[in-house]
């Protein structure tokens, strides 16, 4: 559907440096990166706000590289909103249609919809600078949506946001994707948004795409030190959830981890922070609900800390204090109980 | 707390020139008699110079937003080059006393073969009131530029980036976003370059001469009269004169907001 080809482009602070990408019609993928990896400047060049140097982009087959952005109807959304500050919600909403002339009540009826799909549409008189950050970027969303873009750009939009809303918005960006089948491109530096949303995920450092795959292969099988030091996430799983009387279980691979809640049954993911397992030689009584056990398979000793890899139907990662390390006098090959508790293990 | 002899020191600076100028002031409202202001008021000739000023100041700022705003806007906005040396080469008339700005323009409109052609098509600067437009446009644009140019600056680029994903073009984004954004800041702009046209005397006078009945605007009644003897009139046309700055200053105050230059 879109299709990025070695594009380069030097700003000075910000460059893209030969980044190549493909994506599906309808695909949710997600651009993780540091910052000034570059992935703001992809996505203000996919919207034909910046020339490239070199490459080429092509959408639905056809070349766009050096059209203006209105030929392109790809949308954006920033991370502060941008909202239009002299125009209310509605007036924000249908900007798009009204640079189309669409037919005034036509667009009018298409902004109300836009806005009760994002639950905006009793702000619709409102001004921006009246409404919640999570309003705000309703709103914004609407307004790019209402156009039925080729391709929605979201830069971080989510970054500005509170816990909460963000959780929220997740959930909502979801739901809208599934209804309006529109193809995303979403820029991040949060991991749990691509757990979230992606279908896949795209790796980006210095100008350039580094990765791309399913999320749990970008994170498990990292192509580059790059990734597996950026992602830097230990304990990723991938299995499958159900709930049974209140408490829910795990199934990874051939263990079985619980968890305080599912979120939703079937298939998620699941973290464990390493330095929330306890690490003993002998099974501990405990209320905490798991335990494991297993053999450890490496050793990695970096000052205060020692890590260890424990290999327990699948590998799991423990950190260590150094003293706690030399009093249990642990080594490659020895058998170890694995101790946590159900709300150490954070399902997404 | 006990005080420094400075402390007393700077207010009473402050204090001095407060009275200073509220006596300088007071004396031309109420040094002529009541009567003898309205008829002086009333007079054809005020009503002329009045007239003649809302005229030419009005239409010198027109002019001052149609070629400043753009100007303005890629200073802000745009880095080519030679932006810098424009940005510094606009500026330049504020510290250019009119004067001398008034004997330029009568050089280039009264002595050049670009004068004479223009004067041939009917374009006569020197001794007209179109020579008060343009001395007030030169010596005002850079207020304008000044207040725009930190106007636009100060909206970020991105509103208009998505504005053009929304489907226009770049003047189309500039139009229907970050022109409605400035409003408070095109707005002291004008009020400024408006007030100074009004008040603009040096490069009038040397351009566009005192001519009475002609080119008389209010500070060239006032420079007219002072200079015949006609204290009433040369009161009356400064007090116009106040009270349009007075106009001008709340304007600004008021409504100009984050407007800065």
């Amino acid at each position: 559907m879109l299709h990025i080809d070695n594009i380069s482009i030097d700003l000075g602070e910000f460059r893209l440096d030969e980044a190549s990408l493909d994506v599906a019609p309808g695909e949710y993928l997600v651009i993780l990166g540091p910052t000034g990896a570059g992935k703001t400047i992809l996505l203000e060049t996919i919207g034909g706000l910046y020339t490239p140097r070199s490459g080429s982009i092509s959408i639905n087959g056809r070349q766009i590289t050096n059209r203006p952005p209105k030929e392109r109807n790809i949308c954006m959304v920033y991370q502060d909103f941008m909202l239009f500050p002299h125009l209310t919600v509605e007036e924000n909403i249908v900007f798009g249609l009204r640079s189309r002339k669409t037919d005034e009540e036509d667009a009018k009826k298409k902004g109300r919809e836009m806005a009760r799909l994002l639950a905006i549409d009793h702000l619709l008189h409102r001004y921006p600078d009246t409404l919640s950050g999570g309003e705000q970027q309703r709103t914004a969303i609407a307004r790019a949506l209402v156009m039925e873009p080729n391709l929605l750009l979201l830069d971080e939009p989510l970054s500005a946001l509170d816990a909460q809303t963000r959780e929220s918005l997740v959930k909502e960006l979801k739901r809208i994707q599934k209804i309006t089948k529109v193809t995303v491109l979403h820029v991040t530096h949060n991991f749990e948004e691509v757990f979230a949303l992606a279908d896949r995920v795209a790796v980006m450092n210095r100008g350039r795409i580094v990765q791309v795959g399913p999320p749990d292969e970008v994170f498990r099988k990292p192509n580059s030190e790059f990734i597996a030091h950026f992602t830097g996430t230990k304990n990723i799983f991938r299995g499958v959830c159900s709930m049974d009387s209140g408490a829910s279980t795990i199934r990874v691979g051939t263990i079985s981890i619980a968890s305080r809640t599912c979120r939703e049954e079937g298939e998620v993911y699941a973290t464990i922070r390493p330095e929330d397992i306890l690490v003993s030689r002998t099974p501990i009584t405990s209320s905490a609900r798991n335990s494991l056990f297993g053999t450890i398979t490496g050793i990695a000793n970096n000052g205060m800390f020692v890590k260890l890899t424990v290999d327990a139907g699948v590998p799991i990662v423990s950190v260590l204090t150094r003293q706690g390390f030399e009093e249990m006098d642990l080594d490659i090959g020895d058998e170890v109980y694995l101790t946590f508790k159900a709300a150490a293990v954070h399902v997404f | 707390m006990r005080r420094s002899w400075f402390y007393y020191a700077t207010i009473a600076a402050s204090v001095i020139l407060t009275v200073f100028l509220v006596l300088v002031l007071s004396l031309i409202v109420l040094r002529p008699s009541a009567d003898a202001l309205l008829a002086s008021l009333a007079s054809s000739e005020m009503q002329f110079a009045v007239g003649l000023s809302l005229a030419t100041a009005s239409v010198s700022t027109l002019l001052c937003m149609l070629i400043g705003i753009p100007a303005a806007y890629a200073l802000a906005r745009y880095s080519f080059p030679g932006n810098r040396i424009i940005n510094a080469g606009l500026d330049l008339p504020l510290a250019l006393p009119p004067l001398v700005a008034g004997l330029g323009l009568l050089l280039l409109f009264g002595t050049t073969s670009l004068g004479n052609w223009l004067a041939d098509v009917g374009l006569v600067f020197v001794f007209t009131p179109l020579g008060i437009i343009v001395a007030q446009f030169f010596v005002n644009f850079p207020y304008m530029i000044r207040i725009m140019r930190s106007t636009f600056s100060m909206i970020n680029p991105r509103y208009e980036y998505v504005a053009k994903t929304l489907g226009c073009s770049d003047a189309g984004a500039v139009w229907r976003v970050t022109l409605p954004m400035s409003r408070t800041g095109i707005l002291s702009a004008s009020t400024i370059t408006w007030a100074k046209g009004i008040g603009e005397f040096g490069a009038v006078l040397l351009l566009a001469g005192a001519i009475k009945w002609k080119t008389e605007t209010l500070p060239i009644a006032l420079f007219l009269n002072m200079s015949t003897g006609r204290l009433d009139m040369a009161i009356s046309a400064a007090l116009l004169l106040i009270l349009i700055s007075v106009c001008a200053l709340y304007i600004f105050e008021r409504y100009g907001g984050s407007a800065r230059f």
